[in-house]
């Protein structure tokens, strides 16, 4: 077996989960709910029986989507239409868009009139997260959300098949945050765009397969020499885009030391706790999350939770990733620069998308902000 | 052409309303910065002057200033894709340019997501900027207008709690007499718009859209008050008697239309000069109707805001079709304009859509002008005119058919 062999299938279901969501659905029977990232609970859909699979959309080239959203649309929702139009998305029996910007509310709209026959919910999210009536609300939207998956799958997800898809999915999370500590100790082996692919593919894989293939991995890797002298990084973003980006970061010797992405750290941190109210938990758990830009929180908190994050992770420098099109990241991107700055960070921000097609352009800058750091870093 | 006179009084209320928020502080009056559907009602009745950012952006963007505050954002760092007021407001906060000498500081930040998700991040900037609370009445709308009675507790609870929020900021209790006197006047005066907006149902028309979009500013910003009411009844007065006298906001009246989405502020006047000219009527437009269903009931002021922000406000897309064709019928629609905002996401993601089932369903023509409310530099007013030109072309060809 070659060393590359055991995380093939990471990258492979990560570039085609269709194939073995196939599979599942011949094996069990069960239905396929695609849900747009982030915050739809994938363990509701898996208590309901059904397979979960995050959609992304970065990387796609839109063509048939101009059709119904304007170019000035952020690729991954674009993406994600492109997919859906061009057939790609045929496997799924349902969808999840969740009420993230303003952006997702029209796609939502824009779906079902284009897929009229494909099941489709809107998960509610409240915005407000330090008011108290955002936790009873969100409470009950998932109940509905429950409620309304147990109808589709005509399965029930009791509380008991929660706890369990509760104790799965923290199984699986608890070995992601190790992944997360092999990476920084042993970037050569454990790298970026390995680690990206670990995590992004836990979100559209079987689960319980997804950890039995986390198994096979070289969990107890030496580091090696070279490792020493990466340089720590902090990353903010929603998705890599374009997905060559952890390659890049690879190649240019950098280790990643702490990020808030949907498909990274932010869907790994945080487990849901067992025993008590199910959806209580899952509240809970969300409320810990790393808030993503979408939401709204004291405005001041936003750029020192965010600073103390960074400070917290011992990274050299900061690489903010502003997706193309989006309001939510645009606004905050700023102030999160400027605070960084008066605090001697270093940092590089980047409008991404990939739809520019302007992979050579980012490697120019991310190779000026590599030199720029690696003459800090002792 | 005959022009409104009434009009004339606006610039008068305009200039009184800014003076006024300049004076609060010597007034003993406070400034909440605002956007569409919040309380104003309750804002006026406890001394607050409601202050639109949005508003100020408008007139930066008629003035033709905002190229020049837009750019002065792009240098803080904000990127040129985002919502062109919020850029024009932090670019002229940075550069002091501003007709109405900026706007006062705000002792409050009050927004509401159910318009869009973006002023709820650009009012953190302000809250940071200015060291101002800010308080979010977040609406999670159901996408497509079910009843959510966990949703309807949530947004009610969040108003309720704005009454203790404001009463702590001034140091006053609210005044029930006045908030109920307020309530009546914002009433009165969204009756009395819709009164105004209904006379474009009139053929000839006696008022464009245009005209809506300068007349809008007081339903906007002082609902609740006498300044408002006084005004529309006054030019709902001369509107009908325009009726009466068959004037035209256009001379010779060939083509009716609908305008969809916000205004192209920098081109108001320019665009309203060019479709005079080919008899083009736009009559009706839904961002002018919109401001004539935020009135609430005083029975239950709390409960009817919350309706309306969870299932009113922003129509989602199947009621606004329904709302389209309604109108075609109303208004004996010739086509549509379609102006896909760049910098609005909110109102122009789902516009090809609209377009699609619109004209399926009332066999109305529509184009799509790809443009933006406040930024020149993402448009060409040239290309504009000459699509135009060429739909009304043939709408022409179709009714000489
Ligand atoms: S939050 Fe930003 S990146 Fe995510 S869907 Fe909305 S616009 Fe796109
Ligand atoms: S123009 Fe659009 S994005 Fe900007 S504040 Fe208004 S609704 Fe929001």
């Amino acid at each position: 077996m070659s060393a590359h062999a055991p995380w093939h299938i990471f990258e492979q279901t990560l570039h085609d989960p269709w194939t073995l969501a196939a599979e599942w659905k011949q094996q069990t029977g069960g239905p396929v709910i695609g849900h747009l990232l982030p915050d739809v609970p994938e363990e509701l859909i898996h208590a309901a029986g059904a397979l979960p699979i995050a959609l992304t959309g970065a990387g796609v080239r839109a063509a048939r989507a101009h059709a119904l959203i304007p170019g000035y649309t952020c690729s991954h929702a674009m993406g994600v239409l492109e997919r859906a139009l061009t057939g790609q998305l045929e496997i799924l029996d349902g969808m999840v868009i969740p009420y993230v910007c303003d952006t997702t509310r029209n796609l939502h709209h824009i779906w079902r009139r284009a897929f009229p026959k494909m099941w489709c919910e809107f998960l509610r999210l409240p915005k407000r997260l330090e008011h108290p009536g955002a936790r009873d609300y969100l409470k009950e939207e998932f109940s509905r959300m429950r409620e309304a998956l147990c109808r589709h799958t005509h399965r029930a997800a009791t509380d008991e098949a929660l706890e369990e898809s509760f104790c799965l999915y923290n199984k699986s999370r608890a070995k992601l945050r190790e992944a997360y500590e092999r990476h920084r100790k042993d970037p050569s082996t454990w790298s970026i765009r390995r680690l990206h692919a670990l995590v992004a593919s836990a979100q559209c894989a079987p689960r319980d397969l997804h950890l039995q293939w986390m198994e096979r991995l070289p969990w107890n890797t030496e580091a090696d020499e070279a490792s020493h002298c990466r340089v720590p990084l902090y990353v903010r973003g929603k998705i890599w885009d374009p997905p060559e980006l952890p390659e890049l970061l690879d190649g240019l010797g950098f280790v990643v030391v702490g990020d808030e992405m949907v498909t990274g750290y932010r869907s790994v941190g945080e487990d849901v706790h067992l025993g008590g109210d199910p959806l209580e938990a899952l509240v809970e758990r969300h409320m810990r999350l790393i808030p993503y830009a979408g939401y709204h929180l004291s405005p001041r908190e936003v750029v020192d939770g965010f600073l103390r994050r960074v400070e917290q992770s011992g990274a050299a420098g900061v690489l903010i990733l502003d997706p193309k099109f989006c309001e939510a990241a645009g606004f905050d991107s700023p102030d999160l620069r400027q605070g960084l700055r008066r605090r001697g960070v270093p940092l590089l921000a980047l409008e991404t998308s990939d739809r520019g097609g302007a992979v050579g352009a980012l490697r120019v800058r991310l190779e000026a902000f590599a030199e720029m750091l690696s003459q800090t870093v002792p | 052409m005959e022009p409104i006179e009434s009009l004339r009084l606006l610039k008068g209320i305009n200039i009184d309303y800014y003076t006024a928020a300049h004076t609060a502080r010597q007034n003993g009056k406070f400034i909440a910065y605002v956007n569409a559907f919040t309380p104003v009602e309750l804002l006026y009745a406890m001394d607050f002057i409601p202050v639109y950012p949005e508003n100020h952006a408008v007139i930066l963007g008629a003035r033709k200033l905002s190229e020049e505050v837009i750019h002065a954002a792009e240098g803080m760092g904000y990127s040129r894709d985002l919502c062109s007021y919020a850029l024009c407001d932090l670019g002229s906060i940075r550069t002091g340019k501003s007709p109405t000498m900026g706007l006062p500081k705000p002792d409050l930040l009050l927004v509401s997501n159910s318009q869009c998700g973006t002023l709820t991040k650009w009012f953190e900037v302000l809250s940071r900027l200015y060291g101002a609370p800010m308080v979010l009445i977040d609406v999670p709308q159901s996408g497509d207008g079910q009843k959510d009675s966990a949703a309807e507790r949530y947004v009610r609870r969040q108003l309720e709690e704005l009454v203790s929020i404001l009463e702590d900021i001034t140091g006053r209790p609210l005044d029930e007499g006045r908030f109920r006197e307020c309530i009546h006047l914002s009433r009165r005066a969204s009756e009395l718009w819709s009164r105004v907006l209904e006379t474009g149902m009139h053929c000839p028309a006696p008022m464009t859209v245009f005209d809506q979009f300068i007349a809008m500013a007081p339903i906007v910003a002082q609902r609740g008050t006498k300044v408002a009411v006084d005004f529309y009844e006054t030019l709902l007065e001369e509107l009908q008697g325009r009726v009466e006298r068959g004037i035209s906001a256009v001379g010779d009246e060939r083509f009716r239309l609908y305008w969809d989405n916000l205004p192209i502020w920098p081109e108001l006047r320019r665009l309203s000069r060019f479709l005079e000219a080919q008899g083009a009527a736009l009559v009706v437009s839904l961002y002018t109707w919109a401001w004539a269903t935020l009135a609430v009931g005083e029975e239950d002021p709390f409960g009817d805001w919350a309706h309306q922000y969870l299932y009113t406000a922003n129509l989602h897309m199947e009621r606004r079709i329904e709302q389209y064709e309604a109108f075609a019928r109303h208004y004996k629609l010739d086509g549509f304009l379609y102006h896909s905002n760049r910098s609005c996401k909110m109102f122009s993601q789902d516009i090809p859509e609209v377009r699609r089932a619109v004209t399926q369903r009332t066999g109305i023509p529509g184009t799509v002008l790809e443009a933006d409310h406040n930024d020149p530099h993402l448009y060409s007013v040239e290309t504009l005119e000459v699509q135009i030109r060429t739909f009304l072309e043939m709408l022409g060809a179709k009714e000489v058919h």
